[in-house]
């Protein structure tokens, strides 16, 4: 009977798991639905402020805004890694921090001093475990990170890069594309990319009707006032600050449904499971109980 | 004892045992062998019975020690005055014989000065050998989890199909082809096609570069499945007798291997219900302990000479609390567990390195750096088999850094404790694979310490030494 106890016992752990992978998933669910409206409300927003800079910028938007400008090498770089304070999200965080991991090698390789600033508990104690210097540590991004929180980040940011202390700046997050599809990225904020890689596909798009959607993208003309340039110096900072955020709205969805994802899997896997141990429990009770009764029934028929 | 020419008749047959009765105060003494030869209605008989219980009334109750068939009441029944004796010396060697000393190789009459009775004592405490030495075998996960001891007793344990007969025969191949002294080989109620193979398959064998056959120094005894229970439960007593003779006379290293234990135990609950006793714990026989001990306590080195036995045990519905091999166990120096669940991975040999054990893994007998490699191993194992049920409910991605190196880690030494095998070579397409101990201490460290964790898992497969898996990544293209 000592090995169906164990049984119990096992079957006991396993259900106890069970029950907080499902309440993680119901929790995930509840804050999925809030991230991803901000998300995407974010995410037109961003899109539209990214292009009007550059509608603005034209051509050669470098000469225009200190902050389009190239260096090459970038001696300097920093990279920005975007995890989650806590786990039980499946591959979230290992995905974002392996490209993290490979950017950051191929950075070294360029001969870039590579600082590297994390968000999230998750991200410190693998940097800390694969002993990779930190220079910051933010914890306090939850699940809804303000812009005023990221506005901070943000100013610094632009100040280090103006000042040359850095020449490049990258993040490392996961990319929020459809609530089926979230992806690990390592983006180049700064200088701020002339061309959008994620914006490509809606420019295909765009090509594919241009009669609807080109006609809204082709290049309006404006009147400024008081001049292109004024508006360019306010709408650049603002352009790379949205940026950062969307990143980190994106890191905040694309979290929950990780969590969620994975939280379903393993309550299913729990589910499993449980069912096997409770099979292999009534099994063994079964060939207990047969083993006795037939011990019983031979000594009976003995003493006959 | 009187002349050995008293006559009774068969009073009683009850499946494979029978009654016979005797005169007023000629009852044969107990164990001794009792002959049936005659001749009826055209129907020749030679049965030998072993006297196991005086029922009272002048009747005795026996073992046949082969088929009952034919036998009709009244039949004279002669008492030989002995036990079943069988023939030993030099003469026995390369010869098959079965359990009643007679050859069944079909070379004509063994040349043999002495007999002795299969019913012996064990040798007295004070003659036993104290020498303990590890016995290597260049098999790793043995050197290393589970060293064999120099005229110690190895078990087999494990259940149907799981490769205890392949693990034994590739014993006698590595141990035998370099080993000096004798062996004796006793199936007991096993499959009769594997007994004929590994007949060929010695004379096949060459022992070391002296250009002999294995079989000029091996003695084999058969009592296959198909023979009946008293001739399973006998034979393995009379291939220890076999055995008993080379340590006692030539006082040379002697193995015996038995294959399988379980058949002896299996065989005497067979004939103990005929016999009348009470069937006991699961139905076995009650005298379960008393028949396993009888058997294992004699196979023992002494000051003159060492017996080193290789056992498999079968474990019926791989429950090894089952009391045959429960019993088995405790008479052992180390004991191997074949793992369903490792055999499933298709990992041979499919021991349990968890689960097997031996007395001498210990820095006493086996030095402090080959101790504490297999105790890290182990506890890499351990810590692996802990955490499965977590990675099967949440993944691999939710442990922590610490952890999933230890699982990776687990993982190769799961696949490297997998070594080709000589008996196996057909399978695998792969010649088998000697590995010295110091080299599978020094693999198994430096596995442990990380050294080749940059290796793809499946390099680790059926290899000897570790440079042999670098060399397998290569050719995979991994590194």
């Amino acid at each position: 009977m000592a090995k169906a106890r164990a049984i119990i016992k096992r079957r006991k752990a396993v259900d106890n798991i069970r029950k907080i992978t499902r309440t993680m998933e119901l929790i995930a669910t509840a804050r999925f639905r809030k991230a991803m409206d901000r998300a995407v409300e974010a995410e037109a927003y961003t899109r539209k402020i990214a292009e009007m800079a550059s509608d603005l910028g034209g051509a050669s938007p470098s000469t225009l805004h200190p902050l389009y400008e190239k260096r090459e090498p970038a001696a300097n770089a920093l990279l920005l890694v975007l995890t989650s304070n806590r786990g039980l999200a499946g591959g979230y965080n290992g995905n974002v921090l392996r490209a993290a991991i490979r950017d950051y090698q191929d950075l070294q390789a360029e001969g870039s001093q590579v600082a590297v600033e994390v968000s999230g508990k998750r991200g410190q104690n693998f940097l800390k475990y694969r002993k990779i210097p930190v220079s910051a540590n933010y914890g306090h991004f939850e699940d809804k990170p303000a812009f005023h929180e990221v506005e901070v980040l943000a100013d610094r940011y632009m100040r280090l890069f103006l000042e040359g202390k850095i020449d490049r700046l990258d993040v490392a997050y996961t990319r929020f594309i459809n609530t089926a599809k979230q992806e690990a990225v390592v983006r180049t904020l700064l200088p701020i990319p002339t061309d959008d890689p994620d914006a490509a596909p809606k420019a295909a798009e765009a090509k594919a009707a241009p009669a609807a959607a080109g006609a809204g993208r082709e290049k309006a003309e404006y009147e400024f006032l008081p001049d292109a340039e004024g508006i360019l110096q306010e709408l650049v900072p603002v352009s790379f600050k949205a940026r950062l955020f969307k990143c980190f709205l994106d890191a905040a969805v694309s979290e929950q449904i990780a969590r969620m994802v994975a939280m379903k899997g393993a309550s299913q896997n729990a589910d499993e499971l449980s069912k096997n141990l409770t099979r292999q429990y009534n099994r063994a009770r079964q060939s207990q109980i047969t083993g006795d009764l037939a011990d019983i029934v031979g000594a009976a028929i003995a003493l006959e | 004892m009187a002349t050995a020419t008293r006559t009774g008749r068969i009073a009683q047959v009850i499946g494979s045992t029978f009654d016979a009765e005797f005169d007023e105060g000629e009852l044969p003494n107990i164990y001794n062998a009792l002959k049936i030869d005659t001749n009826d209605k055209g129907v020749e008989i030679h049965l030998t019975g072993e006297v196991q219980q005086h029922l009272g009334g002048n009747r005795v109750r026996c073992v046949a020690l082969g088929s009952t068939d034919g036998l009709v009441r009244g039949m004279p029944v002669l008492d030989t005055g002995a036990p079943v004796s069988v023939p030993v010396g030099k003469g026995s060697l390369g010869r098959v014989f079965n359990l009643l000393g007679q050859p069944i190789d079909g070379r004509g009459s063994v040349p043999s000065e002495e007999s002795w009775p299969i019913h012996r004592d064990p040798p007295s405490f004070d003659s036993l050998s104290p020498k303990t030495e590890q016995f290597e075998t260049g098999i790793k996960v043995i050197d290393l989890l589970t060293p064999f001891v120099r005229g110690g007793k190895i078990g087999l344990f494990g259940g149907a199909g799981l490769g205890k007969t392949v693990i034994l025969q590739e014993m006698i191949s590595r141990i035998a082809s370099v080993h000096s002294g004798y062996s004796v080989f006793a199936g007991v109620g096993e499959r009769t096609r594997e007994g004929n193979d590994l007949w060929l398959e010695m004379q096949e064998t060459k022992v070391g570069s002296t250009g002999k056959s294995v079989i000029d120094s091996t003695v084999m005894l058969f009592g296959q499945m198909n023979e009946p229970p008293g001739a399973r439960l006998r034979v393995a007593l009379s291939a220890l007798t076999m055995a008993e003779w080379f340590r006692d006379a030539t006082g040379a290293d002697t193995l015996l291997f038995i294959d399988n234990i379980f058949r002896f135990s299996q065989a005497g609950s067979e004939v103990s219900a005929l016999l009348g006793r009470m069937p006991s714990n699961v139905g076995y026989q009650p005298t379960l302990a008393t028949e396993m001990g009888a058997l294992q306590e004699r196979i023992t080195s002494t000051k003159k000479g060492a017996i080193t036995s290789v056992q498999a045990v079968y474990v019926p519905a791989d429950d090894l609390t089952d009391p045959a091999p429960a019993t088995t166990f405790g008479f052992l120096d180390a004991f191997i567990v074949l793992s369903r669940s490792i055999s499933e991975k298709g990992i041979y040999p499919a021991i349990d390195p968890l689960g097997s054990s031996s007395r001498i893994l210990d820095p006493q007998y086996v030095g402090e750096e080959h101790y504490e490699v297999s105790q890290r191993v182990l506890k890499i194992l351990q810590r692996y088999k802990e955490l499965r049920d977590i990675i099967a409910i949440l993944g691999v991605d939710e442990l922590s850094e610490d952890d999933k190196l230890i699982v990776a880690r687990a993982r190769r030494i799961e696949r490297f404790l997998s070594q080709p095998f000589f008996v196996a070579e057909v399978f695998l397409n792969k010649p088998g694979e000697y590995t010295k101990l110091p080299d599978t201490i020094r693999s198994f460290k430096e596995i442990c310490d990380g050294k080749w964790d940059h290796l793809p898992e499946s390099a680790f497969m059926y290899v000897g030494a570790i440079e042999q898996a670098e060399e397998q990544a290569k050719k995979m293209g991994a590194i």
